[in-house]
């Protein structure tokens, strides 16, 4: 009964770290997706190239933010 | 192990179980719903509509653009939200700059206050001293007339 418990325990510990790894590893495809069809639909309406590049980068920063502060409330509960 | 650290066992596998499927998709969801293709093309047609409508309105390029870029900006502040919720630090260092900042506000009210009341004085004292230079300029002038009379 015991070492069920903390079998289970341990297995859905893991899972929920296994699905945040596949989550971040995967957030990097997924703003590149965005931006691209970002920046589509701002060049079809007529603004140049460079500005859309320039407009859309906003994602990334958005993202490195996201990022930046998961790890840094992580870090503080640690 | 007793009765209560089994339950308590028992508790905590039953509560990670529940979180374990729930937390990954909760997560999941709010990821997409600002990292997808979905929500960028979404976000990318209401940034292209606004920046026709300024071209149209007659804007010229560059403050088109500019403006289309702090319209996404807006979109994009989730991080600075994010920041502001989870960093308990700098909401005190903000309330901080605030206080700093109120400290300061009435400070500079205060100085504006007292340089006011001082030119408000200054002005009546000035008008009385003109009143009665008048006055006694008139009197000087009765009496040199009273004198001529004579």
């Amino acid at each position: 009964m015991k070492i069920r418990s903390i079998i289970s325990i341990i297995l859905s510990i893991s899972y929920i770290l296994f699905n945040i790894l596949i989550l971040w590893a995967t957030l990097g495809w997924n703003v590149r997706k965005a931006r691209k069809a970002f920046e589509k639909q701002l060049i079809r309406n007529g603004m140049a190239k460079k500005d859309a590049q320039r407009i859309s980068a906003q994602y990334s920063k958005l993202k490195n933010d996201v990022m930046n502060t998961l790890k840094r409330s992580m870090r503080g509960g640690i | 192990m007793n009765e209560k650290e089994k339950e308590d066992v028992e508790e905590l596998k039953e509560v990670l179980s529940v979180v374990s499927k729930e937390v990954p998709n909760l997560i999941k969801s709010i990821i997409a719903s600002v990292f997808s293709e979905e929500a960028g093309r979404d976000m990318g047609r209401a940034a292209a509509a606004f920046y026709k409508e300024l071209k149209e309105a007659g804007l010229p390029e560059e403050i088109a653009v500019r403006m289309t870029e702090n319209y996404v900006s807006v979109f994009t502040s989730l991080g600075d939200v994010m920041k502001k919720a989870v960093s308990g630090k700098e909401s005190i260092k903000g309330a901080k700059i605030s206080k700093e900042m109120g400290e300061e506000i009435s400070k500079k009210v205060r100085e504006k206050l007292a340089e006011k009341l001082s030119k408000e004085v200054s002005e009546e004292v000035s008008k009385e001293i003109e009143k009665e230079l008048a006055k006694r300029s008139r009197e000087d002038e009765e009496e040199e007339d009273e004198e001529d009379e004579d």
